[in-house]
Formats: C-alpha cells, structure tokens, sequence
C-alpha cells in the first residue's frame, strides 16, 4: 500500500486503521480497505495549519486593533473590543469596555460595556456600569448597572412596532 | 501603518489581539486592523491587515492589502502582499501581487500573480487605487 503513497512515514497511524479492522474483520486483506478510505494527505504549503486551530470558528471577535466601516451581519454572537462605523445584528452582540459602535446595534441580547453613538434594538439590553449610551434603546428587558450613561430615550416596544428589523431567530407564539 | 508593518512580525503584532470573522458573520465594508484577521465567514469589501488568514470556509471578495496572507478558503479580488500563501483548499480569482509566492498542488489560481519588489509594498498606499 506505501508504495502508492508519497507519503515516506511509514505504515498508516494505528488510529487510522483501527475501526477499518472493526468493521471488516473476516476480510484478510484489510490494508487496501483501509487506505481507500484514509484520505491521502492534501499537500500544504506550510507545516502547520494556521486556520481552524484551536480557536472555534463560530464566534466572531473584532479585537481592539480592528476598525470596521460597513455592516456585521450574523446568526451568531458577535464580541466588539474595537471600532464599528455602521449597524451590527447578530444574535447576541457584546460590545465591550473601550469598543466603540457608531450605527445601529440589532440583537436578541446585547450587553453594553463600551460606546454605541446611534440606537440599541434588542429584546434584552444589558448596560453594564462603564456603558456610554447615546441614543435610543429598544428593548423588552433592560438592566442598567449604575454608572452607565444613557442619553437617549428608553423604549419597551421590541417587538411590538413594525421596524426593518427581521428576526434572527422566530419566537415561539407569534 | 506601514511604518508598523516593517517592523518584525514576531514585533507589534503579537501585542494586538487578533480578530476572527466568525462562519456565521458576513462583512460588507473595510476592515482595518494592524493585527492579525481570521476570516472564516463571508467579507465583502476591502481588507487591511497584518497578516490575513482566510479559512477554509471563509470567503472574501475585495481587495486585500496585508504583509502576510494565508488563503485556505475562496478569494475574489486583488491581493497585495508581501508573503502569499495559498494552500490546496483555496480558490482564488484575481491578481495576486506579491513578493514570495507559496501555492500548494490542488489549489485553484485563476489569474496572475505579478511580483514586486519589497519597496513596492512598503511604499502601497492603505487604499491602492492604482490598477496595475
């Protein structure tokens, strides 16, 4: 079987062979088995992979050193540290202390510990004690710690007028 | 910024967070940072960074402007970077201006890859306007 293989490590890991073994065991010849479902080793450029390592690649985080100018869109959470220019909508949206968010913040949760310069729309809204609000909140379920700034208009009607704004996720009962 | 980018890699940029464009977030604008970028998701727009590594599932359609780019995933656009990496997985479709070039066998390049000497990318503007 190496012998179709560039591949000069020698016989295949014991792991990859294993359930092979399992799943065949009358068969004699269970090397040729094995390697046609081993996918041969896709050839990298660079030793060790830098993308999908340890890090999940679901969540989204712009760090500090970010700047953004646009729109964010996802169905899952998003972390700001660092600069948005534009509206964000995700599930659950944390804006953290020193991030700054100018434009609209569109969530199921969002938790605020840093700027927003524009409007919060979201079922339940944290504002946490270093939180600068300036703008409108949109809400169903508010909790400010004391501390936070808020200028702006608090409005319990999320969900209860029409807006532009498309659930990520339908509520049951509606 | 490029006063920065000269500097080692190994210098400010381990300082500075990296960022990561979750599989699920998709971008439409500029992204800027002068650290390192993840993308696993969907970026529609320019990108500048440090060092750019689109995942296997990430997708980005734009400009790209980085010392270092990484390209696992599909790629639309221009890339200008000083080291370019492309593995087995990407696809990519535009230009790709670089000064060192790895592509691994299986990856699909459509397009050119012009090279440039290292002022060229010292000297690049944070937004090429040029269209070599």
């Amino acid at each position: 079987m190496s012998m179709f293989t560039r591949n000069d490590k020698g016989p295949d890991p014991a792991g990859t062979k294993a359930p092979e073994k399992k799943d065949a065991p009358l068969t004699g010849a269970t090397g040729p088995v094995a390697t046609a479902t081993v996918e041969p080793n896709r050839p990298r450029a660079m030793a060790q992979p830098l993308a999908g390592g340890t890090a999940p690649t679901g969540a989204s985080v712009i760090s500090r050193a970010l700047k953004i100018t646009g729109q964010l869109e996802s169905s899952e959470d998003i972390e700001i540290q660092g600069q948005v220019e534009g509206d964000v909508r995700a599930a659950s949206v944390r804006v953290g202390q020193g991030a700054k968010v100018h434009g609209t913040v569109y969530g199921e949760e969002v938790e605020l510990a840093g700027t927003v310069d524009g409007k919060i729309e979201a079922r339940k809204v944290v504002l946490t004690a270093s939180a600068h609000m300036s703008g409108d909140v949109v809400h169903q379920d508010i909790s400010i710690q004391s501390g936070a700034y808020i200028s702006g208009h608090l409005k319990p009607e999320y969900g209860k007028t029409e807006s532009n704004v498309q659930p990520l996720h339908k509520r049951e009962g509606e | 910024m490029y006063a920065q980018l000269r500097s080692d890699l190994d210098g400010d940029a381990e300082n500075l967070p990296a960022s990561q464009v979750g599989k699920a977030l998709r971008v439409t604008g500029t992204l800027d940072t002068e650290g390192e970028l993840y993308v696993h998701g969907t970026v529609t727009g320019r990108i500048n960074a440090l060092r750019l590594i689109l995942g296997t599932h990430g997708s980005v359609e734009g400009d790209v402007v980085a010392r270092e780019v990484h390209i696992e995933g599909r790629l639309s656009g221009r890339v200008f970077a000083l080291n370019v990496i492309v593995e087995s997985t990407a696809s990519v479709t535009g230009r790709i201006f670089h000064n060192t070039v790895t592509v691994a066998k299986g990856a699909h390049v459509d397009g050119r890859m012009p090279w440039r000497p290292p002022s060229y990318f010292e000297t690049l503007t944070q937004l090429p306007e040029t269209r070599p």
